[in-house]
């Protein structure tokens, strides 16, 4: 199972409670809310397809400025992701 | 001791992203057992232009996982979302690994031999029958520097022909002319350093949050530590860029070309300008106007010298007289009073300001004309060459820097800022070469737009694809897509995955990609980085610097190529760095390069980076005392141009109501070859969509998720309504991404271009919008 950790930004006085919400998805864990409004966590999840579309509702979320990738390791991950039109 | 390896890669994971946002935490101990037999390496990321640094795990022959590099000062530790598809790019399902060669409508293995036998036979034929000029290697910014090199070598030294062209004439073009007619040399005189320091950023057209989020981070984390930091965002669509702006300014497409001739008027009436500066640094220039839009085929446009007039600093002013802030209101749709807002901000000499643009400059019928009105405004003021205070073009590809503008990859170019038309510039590359001079054609070669016409006009025999997706991204597509189903060209295509190219490929070749081989990329700010080769490609597949090798080879030139097997791309670099030395563009040796996250050039002679070129504070080729010299150009003046307002090439109306423009969105990357292989995101985002006005919605009856019909001119296509979604277009335009191969989008675009880039306008044709 693909793990990462990631630093979600956004503004310090919202950072607390975009913290809340995004613990509140199954997979992610918020590990620290640093004072100048970033946010780590801990993001865990049965492929990368299923990481990666976690990680991009993290994005869309109101008052989330950024989410970036600091660490990823996928060493059990299968090959996968065909292409869609199957050229 | 009740804890997994799981709870290790967790630790690490947080440790790793703690270590990012700046926070040192002390790294459990036993933490280091996770990446037990992990070996590490360093490579810029495959990407955008903004060259971030990545460490890269490898387990048993295998990518494992990947950091943002700590030590890389482009990211400080971070990567943006696309660093989820770092090893995905490389692990899907259905890889090229083996040349395929077509046998009517089948594709067949082959070896590569075959391959290479076949490819060389059809050169050398159509070479025999109708000359070098009938022969083609389009490549791109993703190639390596050493990649780029040989390609050039090969064409412009060995086949003799200068028919050498990069998809960067699709992105950056604009901006390298701009860079040349005003500063005599490519590439900005600033850095990122500059997101860091500087107090007012202007972005033209620019969706930085979305397109180059990394730095879009680092000018965030500056505003959000310094109340004084301003952003502007001046565009045609609301954007994620747009939600973190002090402020908005909606824009008319093309408008830009107005409301920046009348900033420089207000900065001129009120003599907001930096008199000094303006003195010592500047020349002023018109060109050559009313300038077609390359719609028909071999439509020639050039300003040479003989069209270029000298005026006088009043002269301009004069010629600037009639472009008030109320007559650029009427075409860029800018208020009056806001465009003398704006002017202020420029000329307000207790703010360091900053413009920023990429494709909604450089994509533009007149773009190098908008590129050189913003470094007017930032000429004029003196706002220049010093730590916050710059010009930046942002690019969108990993080496469209170091490979297709330094190495010189285009039909006009050399390496080093040379051109082909310059007597003394063939014969410098030949002396590094090892050719008679004579050998290196005079004749500019065909440019993107019209290499793939003379495909349709049955001019162009051959053209070999390398690392890019031509038969997706040009504009006005249906016209090149059906020449080549209609094999009027032998085409050649290496890439790692299926294409929309591939598809209409006589030849498909399976190439090596990103840490599958050594290579060298050059970034954004001048950063030239290094990486080695860490695990191996699949199947047969072979890097593309090999493949051009083994051509040629096979075509008569092997001995262009004395490298040897082991240490290659070391010898391709050093013979290149020749090129660079004294000339302003100065690169380390290579095992230097090896060694560090990057260095910016002129890399100096005691070995470290330059951050602003051209000013003594950190330039070697400014001598002290000098101050600011810009050297590279003219007399060491900088050209102010005089570029006034002309329309588009095609604008709404009766029958085509509605502006159409086409962009990028954060989660997919260029055609999308590489990040289309993420089925949930696909699913999130699964498909081109066209955004609307609520309003024009509303008034034309379609509701969010509706399928609507675009038509241009040139073609038509379904997609799918989002409204209110991320990003919402101005009244009257309508915007869609072009990542999605089942959605050829660019058979709606026009195949207008800059007469003096020749890079196409995607951002503007005229379209009708109906409920499908």
């Amino acid at each position: 199972m693909p793990i990462s950790g990631i630093v979600v930004s956004c503004r310090p006085e919202e950072a607390g409670g975009i913290a809340e919400k995004i613990a509140g998805n199954r997979g992610v864990e918020v590990h620290g809310v640093l004072a100048d409004g970033k946010i780590v966590a801990v993001v865990e999840a049965d492929s990368i397809d299923a990481e990666v579309a976690l990680v991009n509702g993290l994005q869309q979320m109101e008052g989330v400025i950024s989410v970036q990738l600091a660490y990823h390791n996928f060493e059990d991950a299968a090959p996968e992701g065909a292409h869609p039109a199957g050229l | 001791m009740g804890l997994s390896r799981r709870d290790f890669i967790k630790a690490c994971a947080a440790a790793a992203a703690f270590a990012a946002a700046g926070v040192t935490t002390a790294r459990p101990e036993w933490a280091e057992a996770a990446e037990d037999g992990i070996t590490w390496g360093k490579a810029p990321c495959r990407y955008c232009g903004v060259g971030c640094s990545v460490l890269v795990g490898v387990k048993g022959g295998r990518i494992v996982s990947t950091k943002g590099d700590p030590a890389g000062p482009v990211n400080k530790g971070l990567n943006c979302i696309k660093g989820y598809f770092l090893s995905k790019a490389l692990y899907g399902k259905d890889r090229l690994t083996t040349p395929l060669i077509r046998k009517g409508n089948r594709m067949v293995e082959a070896s590569w031999d075959e391959a290479l036998d076949l490819i060389a036979a059809q050169y050398k034929k159509a070479i025999a029958e109708h000359g070098p000029d009938s022969v083609a290697l389009y490549g791109s910014g993703q190639w390596t520097i050493q990649e780029g090199y040989v390609a050039s070598k090969l064409m412009k030294g060995g086949i003799g022909t200068n028919n050498l062209e990069p998809n960067a004439r699709l992105c950056m073009a604009s901006a390298v002319v701009a860079f040349m007619n005003t500063f005599g040399s490519d590439e900005p005189m600033g850095c990122y350093d500059d997101l860091d320091l500087g107090d007012t950023y202007v972005l033209w057209g620019a969706n930085m949050a979305e397109a180059h989020p990394v730095l879009f981070s680092r000018l965030i984390d500056n505003k959000l530590k310094h109340p004084k930091v301003k952003l502007i965002d001046i565009a045609t669509r609301r954007t994620r860029t747009t939600k973190m702006a002090d402020e908005f300014i909606a824009i008319k497409p093309h408008g830009d070309l107005a409301a920046l001739n009348a900033i420089i008027h207000v900065i001129l009436r009120d003599k907001l300008y930096d008199e000094a500066f303006v003195a010592k640094h500047v020349s002023f220039k018109r060109g050559k106007e009313n300038a077609p839009y390359g719609l028909k085929d071999k439509e020639a446009f050039n300003e040479t010298p003989a069209d270029v007039k000298n005026l006088t600093f009043e002269e301009y002013k004069a010629l600037m007289k009639p472009y008030t802030p109320q007559w650029a209101q009427k075409v860029s749709g800018i208020p009056a009073a806001k465009i003398e807002e704006l002017a202020r901000v420029y000329g307000d000499k207790s703010r360091k300001v900053n413009s920023l643009w990429t494709m909604g400059v450089n994509q533009h019928s007149r773009g190098v004309w908008v590129n050189n009105l913003i470094y007017n405004l930032h000429l004029l003021t003196g706002k220049i060459c010093k730590p916050g205070e710059n010009p930046l073009s942002l690019t969108g590809q990993p080496s469209a820097c170091g490979t297709a503008r330094e190495v010189g990859t285009f039909a006009h170019r050399l390496p080093a800022d040379m051109v082909v038309m310059n007597e003394a510039h063939r014969k410098k590359a030949a002396g590094i070469w090892g050719i008679p001079a004579e050998k290196i054609p005079a004749k500019v070669g065909l440019h993107t737009v019209e290499m793939f016409r003379a495909i349709d006009r049955g001019e162009l025999k051959c053209v070999w694809i390398q690392c890019t997706n031509p038969f997706q991204s040009l504009p006005n597509l249906n016209r090149v897509r059906k020449a080549a189903q209609s094999r009027k060209a032998f085409i050649v295509v290496s890439d790692i995955y299926p294409t929309r190219s591939t598809e209409l490929a006589d030849v498909v070749l399976p190439s090596a990609s990103w840490v599958e081989k050594e290579g060298v990329f050059g970034n954004t700010e001048r950063r030239t980085q290094q990486w080695f080769k860490m695990v191996n490609a699949p199947g047969k597949a072979r890097e593309d610097v090999w493949q051009l090798i083994e051509f040629a080879k096979r075509m008569g030139h092997g001995a262009l190529f004395p490298y040897p097997e082991k240490g290659m791309h070391r010898a391709i670099f050093e013979e290149y760095r020749k090129f660079t030395l004294g000339t302003g563009k100065d690169l380390a040796p290579y095992g230097v390069y090896a060694k560090v996250r990057g260095l910016r050039w002129p890399v100096k002679a005691n070995g470290t980076e330059t951050r602003w070129r051209y000013t003594e504070a950190d330039d070697e080729h400014v001598a002290k005392g000098e101050g600011i010299k810009f050297y590279k150009a003219p007399n060491n003046k900088v050209s102010v141009w005089f570029r006034p307002y002309e329309p588009p090439a095609e604008v709404p109306d009766r029958n085509y109501p509605f502006w159409f423009c086409t962009g990028r969105l954060l989660e997919h990357w260029h055609t999308g070859t590489m990040t289309g292989r993420v089925p949930e995101l696909r699913r999130a985002v699964s498909q081109a969509t066209v955004e609307l006005h609520p309003e024009d919605a509303k008034r034309l009856g379609i509701r969010n998720r509706d399928q609507v019909r675009i038509t241009s001119r040139r073609g038509s296509i379904v997609l799918t309504a989002e409204i209110g979604g991320r990003g919402t277009p101005e009244r009257g335009s309508v915007f869609t991404t072009f990542f999605d191969e089942k959605k050829l989008v660019n058979e709606i675009c026009i195949d207008a271009f800059d007469p003096l880039s020749k890079e196409p306008d995607f951002k503007k044709c005229a379209v009708k919008v109906q409920k499908a």
